[in-house]
């Protein structure tokens, strides 16, 4: 029975679909990864325009305050499990937004994230080095740090 | 010019003078806005590419300040007045009604200074999210951190403003019709952070409110916290597609105010990196007109092709997008002439692929059954509406900064207004693909001059490229204009005295002339039009918002 358990676990984190939403501009490397040059379709990746279907959210880099309700949104739409992946400077710090007061600085702390992508924007290779991280959770069977905690539970949106 | 003083000298003008040849500069009485503007629409300047408040906060007034250019004659008139800047009597008239341009820009000053605007048919915050509705978020004596204090009641105030527009929505719809509203993104797929809030009967269009400001970064805030260089950061993520353009428009204004020359070198420098710019964006925005219309061969190819083009910037400046490479002063680095060779293995990749995407894309028919009827534009409404770049061009409007005004090396470089005539989703796709090809050849005069003047020894690729720009910057302002990849950028920077950091610099990007026009285009269309008028406007949330 556990092996069948496992089972489940590995074909879910082979093909890790997620939602298609784009928060700022490190969607423009997330369009470079998707291309033919670094293909991440390769690895099960695809990004689905419904976030019923999706694995995975992507927090693509910045988030303002007029945004965050609709990402969260979306997060609450998925399956599941669900898990997060936080790209870029600005999803950890607000980046180079830092002193820009429209945007908010901790995004992580609201709807916290799995594994981290660090550049302004990342590389192309680093977002699929990220979602593998994603993989490695999934197929062990850890649950999402946003299951456990963060402000979003506490949040209406 | 003289034309314009003539007509000008009927009314009350305080000053006149002439601006960089282009333009005329004239300063009135608030009072006679609205005569001025008559005249000037009189004259033929009929589009307006912005307005723009400047808060002088010492002196305790507000200056207006107001871009009309003339697309026929291309001579500009900048406009300025003062009005009292206390937030009781800070008004002035409006002139919407007079150019149906400036609609949006009003509506954008009066959110962010608290400009009331006498007239104006739909006097509404726009950009700023609800938490900022009825403050002033860039006046110099706005306190951000004691708004900032109350980030959760903030967004608080977003969800319920949100659901506030729902219920409305409910009350007013007559249930028993299928009239609805729907809201288009800011999770679609096709749409980015933006939201369409689209009233329809079935499938039929009634109306369109694109809701915008979903990535509302304040970037002409964020840059007066910036020193003259750290500035570049905030400028160049205007839209990362293009951020070449955009430093260089800033850097123009920077080094307008600091008086300073750049070399010969420099110049052709930001022409090649920009034209390079221009094609990682254009390749996009192709891209994006299928992926709207639900073919992603197109993107996918064009994709491949701007990843060449990206390894040429990753090889200049060690990044593949925010490469920061244009600084004040002329371009950050120097060249090696390697470089050259990846910029060499791009164009020959161009070169190899461009008679299959023309064959099968541009002149495919099924697109073009599908896209020649749709989202036309006119001729007369790109001026009015002071729409610029590919949108207007697909008009027929011939309008090009690096033309008209020519900067940088522009005025040596051999090219043409590409155009078509109709103005339809389809005309903009061909002319997205004609300025590829432009501008591929551009990059080909560029290198070879640059090559050349090497070997004549009259550039030195490693020392020539940076000049020397004051850190601290005399009072003073500027204005500069570029042809960025969706159309004009206008840059207004003011600068304070022995400034180390900008006092304000507006920032006019094109795509929110665009999208102002998103609601007359749709109007009587399907939904199904929507994702394809769309994607063919080659918008850009990144400018759209600032």
């Amino acid at each position: 029975m556990l092996r069948l358990f496992d089972f489940f676990a590995h074909a879910k984190s082979e093909s890790v679909w997620m939602a298609h939403f784009c928060t700022g501009c490190c969607s423009l490397e997330m369009a470079a990864a998707m291309g033919p040059r670094y293909d991440w379709e390769r690895y099960g990746y695809l990004p689905t325009p419904t976030p019923r279907q999706a694995d995975v959210l992507i927090i693509t880099g910045l988030v303002t305050k007029k945004i965050l309700p609709a990402l969260l949104r979306t997060y609450a739409q998925m399956p599941e499990p669900k898990y997060v992946l936080a790209l870029g400077a600005c999803a950890f710090d607000g980046g180079p937004y830092n002193d820009s007061l429209a945007v908010i600085k901790n995004p992580t702390e609201i709807l916290p994230a799995d594994a981290f992508v660090a550049g302004c924007p990342p590389r192309p290779e680093a977002i699929v080095a990220g979602l593998e991280e994603i993989k490695k959770k999934m197929k062990s069977g850890e649950p999402s740090a946003a299951s456990q905690g963060g402000l979003w539970k506490e949040m209406e949106f | 010019m003289q034309d314009l003083r003539k007509a000008l000298s009927a009314h009350e003008i305080l000053s006149v003078e002439v601006y960089k040849t282009m333009w005329l500069k004239v300063r009135i009485d608030s009072h006679d806005l609205l005569a001025v503007a008559q005249t000037l629409k009189d004259e033929g300047f009929i589009a307006i590419s912005t307005v723009s408040p400047t808060d002088f906060l010492e002196e305790d007034r507000m200056e207006m300040n107001y871009f009309f250019e003339n697309y026929t004659t291309k001579r500009n008139c900048w406009l300025k007045c003062d009005i009292p800047r206390d937030i009781e009597a800070c008004e002035i008239d409006s002139i919407t009604p007079m150019f149906p341009g400036a609609n949006w820009h009003e509506r954008e000053a009066y959110s962010m200074f608290g400009v009331r605007f006498r007239g104006h048919p739909d006097l509404r915050p726009i950009i700023v999210s609800q938490d900022f509705y009825d403050k002033t978020p860039f006046r110099k004596d706005f306190d951000w951190d004691a708004h900032e204090a109350n980030t959760v009641e903030n967004i608080q105030q977003i969800v319920d403003a949100f659901k506030e527009e729902q219920e409305i929505n409910e009350e007013h719809l007559d249930a028993s019709s299928s009239e609805m509203i729907l809201n288009w993104g800011p999770t679609h797929p096709a749409s980015g952070p933006i939201r369409l809030k689209v009233h329809c009967d079935g499938e039929d269009i009634i109306s369109i409110d694109p809701d915008i400001g979903f990535v509302w970064r304040a970037l002409e805030h964020l840059v007066t916290k910036k020193d003259f260089v750290g500035a570049i950061v905030a400028v160049e993520r205007l839209c990362f597609m293009d951020n070449i353009n955009s430093m260089v428009g800033y850097c123009q204004a920077v080094e307008e105010i600091a008086d300073v020359e750049i070399t010969e070198f420099a110049k052709w420098m930001r022409v090649l990196l920009g034209e390079v710019s221009r094609i990682s964006s254009h390749a996009m925005g192709m891209g994006g007109f299928y992926n709207a219309m639900g073919l992603h061969t197109v993107g996918m190819w064009n994709m491949d092709i701007r990843e060449y083009f990206l390894d040429f910037l990753e090889s200049y400046s060690g990044a593949r997008i925010a490469t920061a490479a244009i600084e004040p002063g002329g371009v950050r680095y120097g060249l090696q002439m390697n470089m050259l060779d990846e910029l060499q293995k791009a164009l020959d990749k161009f070169d190899a692929t461009k008679d299959d995407i023309k064959t099968i894309f541009v002149n495919n028919p099924t697109m073009k059954v599908r896209a020649a009827k749709k989202g036309i534009i006119t001729a007369k409404e790109v001026e009015s509406f002071a729409l610029c770049g590919v949108v207007a061009r697909s008009s027929g409007v011939k309008i090009d900064v690096r033309i008209d005004e020519p900067y940088a090396a522009y005025a040596q470089v051999k090219m043409d207004y590409v155009v078509q005539k109709e103005g339809s989703a389809k005309d903009r796709l061909s002319t997205l693909f004609g300025e590829l090809e432009q501008s591929i050849d551009i990059i080909k005069q560029a290198k070879r001059h640059i090559e050349a003047e090497i070997e004549n020894g009259n550039f030195n690729p490693t020392k020539d490229h940076m000049v020397k720009v004051p850190k601290k910057l005399p009072k003073g302002e500027a204005i500069s204009r570029v042809e960025w990849s969706r159309g004009e950028v206008l840059m207004h920077l003011v600068t304070d005295d022995k400034a180390k950091s900008p006092y304000r610099l507006k920032m006019k990007a094109p795509s929110f002339n665009h999208t102002m026009m998103l609601n007359k285009m749709l109007q009587g269309e399907t939904l199904s039009d929507i994702p394809l008028i769309f994607g063919s406007l080659y918008i850009c949330q990144g400018d759209l918002d600032r």
